[in-house]
C-alpha cells in the first residue's frame, strides 16, 4: 500500500511532468489551445490580413500518411509510380515534381512550415505564400465555382464569411500533376478542397481542411487541423523555385547526397 | 523519496525527447537525422540562392587530409529571419558547422531546422530556423 509521503512524491512528479509538457507544447504543437495572452486586442470582424506563421504540428509539409483513405486503382497506379524523399516509402533522390521546380500547387502549400499572408480587396481575399512566391484569389463577391473549370495548378476558390471570424472556401478545378505532400500521394482533377480559418482570437487562426477527391479516395481527408499566429512585424520573403539554382543545387548536393556509396 | 522525484523527472525529460524527436522527424531520408556531426574548417564558397543556401568548406580529417564539404541549408528568406546577410559568411572565413550528414558518407550535409547551426569565429550562432 502506498504510504501517503509516497502518493505526495507521485503527485509532485506527475505535476512536474505535466508543467514540463505544458510548456513544451506551444513550441511543436495545438498552439491554438494557449490561453490567450493578456494583452491581445480583440479580433477585428470579417479581417485576416496580415502575415501568419504556420505553427507547429498538425502535419507540417503534408497530411500525415496515418490520415490517408484507401485508394482507388487509378490513385494506387500512381502512387507506385512515385518515389517521394519523404515518409515510410522515402528513397534518397527520388521523383518529387518540386524537385524540377514543378508548381507546390494547392493544397500541398498549405502544409508548408513557412509564412501566408492575407490581403483583402472588395470581394475578394488574397493569399500570398512566401513558399514559391505564389498567390490565389478566393472570391467572396458570391459567384458560384464554375461549372467546368480549366484544370490549374492552384484551382479555383470561392468564400464566405460563417458569423465574423470564420472565412469558408471551396475550391476545385485542380490539374491532376501535384502531390498532396511530400509523401507522394496523389489526387485526380476531381478533387475539391472546403477549407474554414477561423479566427480564434487576435493572434490566431484555426485551419481545418476537407479533401475530397472520389476520382483518387474512397473517403474524405480529413484534417490535419493546422493553426497559424499573427506575425505583425513580418515580411514575406522571396522563395521562388529558381530552376537554373535548383539545377545547380542538385548536381552539387542533392545528387552525390543520394548516390550508392562508393566501395 | 529523493530518487522517485528523480525518477519521475527523468521520465519527464524522456517524453520530451520524445516528442521533439516526433517533431524533428521529417527529413530528407538521404540524410541520417539520428547522428548530427559537428564540422570545423575554411569556407570556400557561400551561395545564397533559392530554395536552398549552400556552404561549402574545406575541413581537414583525422590524417590531416582536407575534404571539401557540401553543405545545403535554408532559402534565403529563412535565414534573413534568423539573423543572416548574403556576407556574412565569406571565403576564407574559420566556420564550425553542426549538420546531419548524408547516409551514403558523401561529405554532404543538411544544415537545418533543429540541430543545425554554424558557430562563425568570433563566436557568433547562427541558426536556420523556419519559425
Amino acid at each position: 500500500m502506498e504510504s501517503g509521503a509516497q502518493m505526495r512524491t507521485f503527485l509532485l512528479g506527475l505535476a512536474a511532468t505535466v508543467v514540463a509538457l505544458a510548456a513544451s507544447a506551444p513550441s511543436f504543437a495545438q498552439a491554438g489551445q494557449q490561453a490567450a495572452p493578456a494583452k491581445a486586442a480583440p479580433a477585428p470582424k470579417r479581417d485576416l490580413s496580415g502575415v501568419w506563421q504556420f505553427q507547429g504540428g498538425g502535419g507540417a509539409e503534408g497530411i500525415p500518411e496515418k490520415d490517408m483513405p484507401p485508394m482507388t486503382p487509378w490513385a494506387k497506379a500512381r502512387f507506385d509510380l512515385e518515389k517521394p524523399g519523404y515518409g515510410s516509402r522515402a528513397i534518397p533522390g527520388g521523383n518529387d515534381p518540386i524537385l524540377q521546380c514543378d508548381p507546390m500547387g494547392f493544397p500541398r502549400i498549405m502544409f508548408m512550415p513557412l509564412p501566408l499572408e492575407f490581403v483583402q480587396v472588395p470581394g475578394r481575399v488574397l493569399q500570398f505564400w512566401e513558399r514559391e512566391h505564389e498567390w490565389r484569389t478566393i472570391w467572396t463577391d458570391g459567384r458560384p465555382l464554375p461549372v467546368d473549370p480549366d484544370p490549374t495548378w492552384f484551382g479555383y476558390a470561392i468564400g464566405h464569411w460563417d458569423g465574423d471570424y470564420t472565412l469558408v472556401t471551396e475550391s476545385a478545378g485542380f490539374n491532376d500533376k501535384t502531390w498532396l505532400g511530400p509523401y507522394g500521394y496523389p489526387h485526380s482533377e476531381q478533387m475539391r478542397v472546403a477549407e474554414r480559418y477561423q479566427r480564434t482570437d487576435h493572434d490566431t487562426i484555426q485551419y481545418d481542411i476537407t479533401v475530397t477527391d472520389p476520382g483518387a479516395y474512397t473517403k474524405p481527408i480529413v484534417g490535419p487541423q493546422r493553426h497559424f499566429k499573427l506575425h505583425a512585424n513580418q515580411e514575406i520573403e522571396e522563395l521562388p523555385c529558381v530552376w537554373s539554382e535548383e539545377n545547380s543545387f542538385t548536381k552539387r548536393i542533392r545528387e552525390p547526397a543520394a548516390a550508392k556509396p562508393a566501395k | 523519496m529523493k530518487p522517485r522525484v528523480f525518477r519521475m523527472l527523468a521520465l519527464t525529460a524522456g517524453l520530451l525527447t520524445i516528442c521533439a524527436a516526433a517533431w524533428a522527424h521529417h527529413g530528407n531520408v538521404a540524410y541520417d537525422e539520428s547522428h548530427p556531426v559537428t564540422i570545423s574548417g575554411t569556407v570556400t564558397e557561400f551561395v545564397w540562392s533559392n530554395p536552398h543556401c549552400q556552404i561549402y568548406l574545406d575541413v581537414k580529417d583525422a590524417k590531416g587530409k582536407v575534404v571539401n564539404w557540401s553543405v545545403e541549408s535554408q532559402s534565403p528568406g529563412i535565414l534573413r529571419r534568423n539573423g543572416w546577410t548574403r556576407t556574412i559568411l565569406k571565403a576564407g572565413d574559420q566556420i564550425t558547422v553542426t549538420l546531419v550528414p548524408a547516409r551514403n558518407g558523401a561529405p554532404v550535409g543538411f544544415s537545418g531546422e533543429d540541430v543545425g547551426k554554424v558557430v562563425l569565429a568570433d563566436g557568433r550562432v547562427l541558426k536556420m530556423n523556419v519559425r
